[in-house]
């Protein structure tokens, strides 16, 4: 049963989002990757352990997108934080821009966030470290942050809708969560400069 | 007598405005901020600046739309402008050059490459 949709306070969800019942085509959210759509017959999924997954749904438009990231130590000449903050807001502006050329409108964005749970007592710090960041962003933006599911010790199966808005979030065995890295910028994402 | 270096930057995303300020301020640059197009020649209006960065997608007027009102007008037509973009693409790359853009630079930036093109077209 899918519950808590993005939307505002009095607006219903469609139901049987499918037509003719048939099931929703289910496109797997890998990490590293930022999806939007507004098929109705699309279900984006993913399975988080410390990783973090943004939600986001434009409700007048009917159009939803999902990133998912885990974010590494920011670069050794960095003081900003203790996650890569330009490159996770880089993420995050990619999924943003993707929402807006489909034509979504930035005041009208409504955000779940899930994930950054503590599965690995080792990267217990990254996961935090990426839930607040994905938190900040989200408030700095000004975006309405409907739910969030944040921490915790166990890895999140998260299916979303993207033409309802609808999000289910279940709690999943650790193992189906597979081990993963830090996103580290690509090599040739290093912000180089050209002068005309 | 050396002058501090004013620059302003135009993006829509408050999170990149903070980047760059936190970037550029700890470098001694003034840096003042806007958050579209509009909203930038509403500013450049009334005040000065040495060195221009804005973003591309932007609501209102986006980035081609500013460098090309900044170079219609004789007070801004040699002002530098770093376009600094999600973008990748050559074509939109050509556009901004062909609008006036001084140069280009991709998201995520690395803060000591920004710093080191805003000093090299400031002078």
């Amino acid at each position: 049963m899918f519950e808590n949709p993005i939307l505002p306070r009095g607006m219903r969800p469609d139901r049987g989002l499918a037509p003719g019942g048939a099931r929703p085509e289910r496109v797997t959210v890998m990490q590293g990757q930022a999806l939007v759509s507004n098929d109705p017959n699309v279900e984006f999924s993913t399975v988080l352990g410390s990783c973090v997954a943004l939600c986001l749904f434009d409700p007048e438009a009917r159009l939803g997108g999902m990133n998912h990231f885990l974010l590494a130590e920011p670069p050794a000449n960095s003081s900003v934080s203790t996650v890569d903050e330009y490159y996770g807001t880089y993420l995050m502006e990619l999924l943003v821009n993707q929402m807006l050329a489909k034509g979504a409108r930035k005041a009208h964005l409504r955000a779940h966030l899930y994930g950054g749970a503590n599965v690995n007592r080792n990267m217990m710090r990254i996961g935090s470290a990426n839930a607040e960041f994905a938190r900040d962003f989200v408030a700095r933006e000004g975006i309405e942050l409907l739910r969030s599911d944040l921490g915790g010790g166990n890895a999140r199966r998260v299916d979303f809708r993207p033409a309802s808005g609808q999000v289910r979030c279940r709690t999943v065995e650790d193992r189906f969560a597979p081990p993963v890295q830090p996103t580290t910028r690509p090599a040739k994402a290093t912000g180089d400069v050209e002068l005309f | 007598m050396t002058t501090t270096t004013r620059i302003l930057t135009v993006d829509d995303s408050p999170s990149m405005r903070a980047l760059l300020n936190h970037a550029l301020t700890t470098q001694g640059f003034d840096v003042a901020q806007a958050e579209d197009g509009m909203a930038a020649l509403d500013w450049l209006a009334l005040n000065e600046v040495d060195v221009v960065i804005t973003d591309i997608n932007m609501p209102r007027l986006d980035g081609f739309g500013l460098i090309e009102r900044l170079r219609e007008g004789s007070r801004h037509r040699d002002r530098p402008i770093l376009v600094l973009t999600t973008e990748s693409s050559e074509e939109k790359k050509a556009r901004a050059r062909a609008a006036g853009a001084t140069g280009w630079i991709v998201k995520p930036f690395d803060p000591a490459k920004l710093v080191a093109a805003v000093r090299r077209v400031a002078h």
